[in-house]
């Protein structure tokens, strides 16, 4: 039996992330109050320490610059042993200064990246419902 | 400066053996180490009336871990040897070492035990280390698992190779620390690593796990314990080895959720640490003679050198270039010279330095150590004094 990959569990405070990302769409929770941006999605603002029921997830262009990453060489997930060795990156996001999301880099190891190279989002259909973003080199 | 500086003191200690995989569960190979430690410090075990430790992971298969089997908590070791507790207390937090410390050293000074023993149990599970056939992932996981991104030798891959990129790092500079450890660790009897150091040119070709990770950046997963006993200065003077006091102590908090592998975060709320511990203390850093970093991950070595203030952000790896003789950082050997005992080396090699039982590996004249657990800004650190201040 081939071992599954996880699938995201949503909650209370992520729901509208994944709900977003099944319909291929980026979204960020914004701060009502102060509209700070933060990923992942938290109960308090960082910034204005406004709770829970100020937050809105908003669109993002998904665009963003690479500011560090690792090539997984083993993996503890059963389901990705097959798919070592692949990149995960964590990208600055355009729309803040500080906003970093985490994900797989789907050009893989070869690829020629750096610190500061751009990235796009684009997404993988990974169950019914369920869609997981992933990043992709961008042009400059 | 605290109230309870150098009022507190180790007055016995026993380490066991480590083994890859014991033939004992990791409870028996504690108690029989915890009876060791009480013998040592020249008590009976019904002279004990407190107990605390920190008993998170190992973790691996998603399971729970069970009592005695997998992990140690203070109460079971109460249980076991018979004894009722004044006072047992347990730490959750990340540092346990400095944590377990910073509660026996308390309650020693409030008067709410008299002789307190602070156990660390460390077992490596049955499967691998931190495998987990989760199917969903909830909470801080659904944002790597789904990704592929899993256990912390991955997280600290990430906020490492921003370090590199960002000062200048290399692989040789990482190296030189951990032969440094593994030459510590091959001269410590109990060490999984006991007679076998480790070459630049070996670490340089080791396995990758996760880039910039290699497997020597990693601290090997073992069975092993320890225990110390604290008891207070005065009742000390009584017991039949020198006493080594506690003359300080320190902790970190995540000042963000799920910062612990953000480099930036790291540099931000480390330093406080570094404060608080000088402040706790009386000390400064010139007056330490063996401050004993941690390891666990070969990267948190230039955390803790920052936190601390023996260099500027960014400046850890050149500032070990410019050191001739690294041995005041690592001559307990830390995890990756012992095996995975977490904070206990540099606790360990702080009492046996200043306490004279160092055997041939004792340095001439030291009186003061540091010994670092975890991260700066998520564990702790604790100040040790061979003489009272």
């Amino acid at each position: 039996m081939t071992a599954e990959k996880p699938l995201p569990l949503p909650d209370a405070i992520s729901q509208g992330f994944w709900d977003a990302a099944s319909r291929h769409v980026l979204v960020i929770q914004r701060c009502g109050h102060c509209g700070t941006l933060a990923h992942p999605p938290r109960v308090v603002c960082a910034n204005c320490l406004a709770p829970v029921p100020s937050w809105t997830f908003q669109p993002v262009s998904g665009r963003g610059r690479i500011r560090t990453w690792t090539v997984m060489r083993q993996s503890f997930l059963p389901g990705f042993k097959a798919d070592v060795p692949y990149v995960i990156v964590e990208a600055e996001l355009e729309e803040q200064k500080g906003l970093r999301v985490l994900a797989r880099l789907v050009d893989g190891p070869q690829a020629a990246f750096k610190a500061g190279s751009p990235v796009e989002t684009v997404f993988e259909d990974a169950a019914e419902g369920f869609a997981i973003p992933h990043f992709k080199l961008a042009e400059a | 400066m605290a109230r309870s500086r150098c009022e507190v003191a180790i007055v016995g200690y026993a380490q066991s053996q480590t083994y890859r995989h014991a033939s004992v569960p990791i409870g028996a190979l504690t108690v029989e180490t915890c009876l060791r430690a009480i013998a040592d410090a020249g008590l009976k075990k019904e002279q004990i009336d407190g107990f605390t430790t920190g008993s998170i992971l190992p973790s691996a298969g998603g399971r729970t871990p069970v009592d005695g089997i997998d992990i140690v908590t203070s109460n079971w070791i109460a249980e076991q040897l018979r004894i009722h507790a004044r006072w047992l207390g347990g730490f959750q937090g990340a540092g346990q070492i400095p944590g377990s410390v910073i509660l026996a050293a308390n309650a020693v000074a409030s008067g709410a035990a008299d002789y307190v023993l602070v156990h660390r149990a460390l077992s490596n599970p049955q499967g691998r280390y931190h495998e987990n056939p989760m199917t969903r992932a909830g909470g801080a996981s659904q944002w790597m698992a789904p990704q592929g991104f899993w256990g912390p030798p991955a997280m600290m891959a990430l906020s490492y190779m921003e370090y590199m990129q960002r000062y200048g790092a290399t692989r040789e500079d990482m190296g030189r620390v951990v032969v440094e450890l593994r030459k510590h660790g091959a001269r410590i009897p109990w060490s999984y690593w006991y007679r076998n150091p480790l070459t630049l040119e070996a670490y340089l070709d080791a396995r990758m796990i996760a880039d910039p990770i290699c497997v020597f950046d990693c601290d090997i997963p073992i069975d092993g314990a320890v225990a110390f006993i604290f008891t207070s200065a005065e009742r000390a003077k009584d017991h039949p080895h020198k006493p080594v006091y506690v003359a300080g102590h320190a902790q970190g908090n995540l000042l963000e959720p799920e910062s612990m592998w953000s480099l930036d975060h790291a540099q931000q709320a480390a330093p406080l640490t570094g404060r608080d511990l000088w402040k706790s203390s009386g000390l400064r850093r010139e007056d330490i003679d063996l401050p004993e970093l941690y390891d666990g991950f070969s990267p948190i070595v230039y955390l803790w050198l920052e936190a601390l203030g023996y260099c500027g952000r960014g400046e850890a790896h050149l500032f070990l270039r410019e050191q001739k003789d690294l041995t005041r950082f690592f001559s307990s050997g830390g995890s990756l010279g012992n095996g995975r005992m977490h904070g206990v080396p540099p606790m360990l090699e702080c009492y046996l330095q200043l306490s004279g039982r160092a055997g041939e590996r004792q340095i001439a004249n030291v009186k003061t150590g540091l010994a670092c657990h975890s991260h700066p800004h998520y564990g702790g650190v604790v100040a040790y004094s061979s003489e009272r201040l």
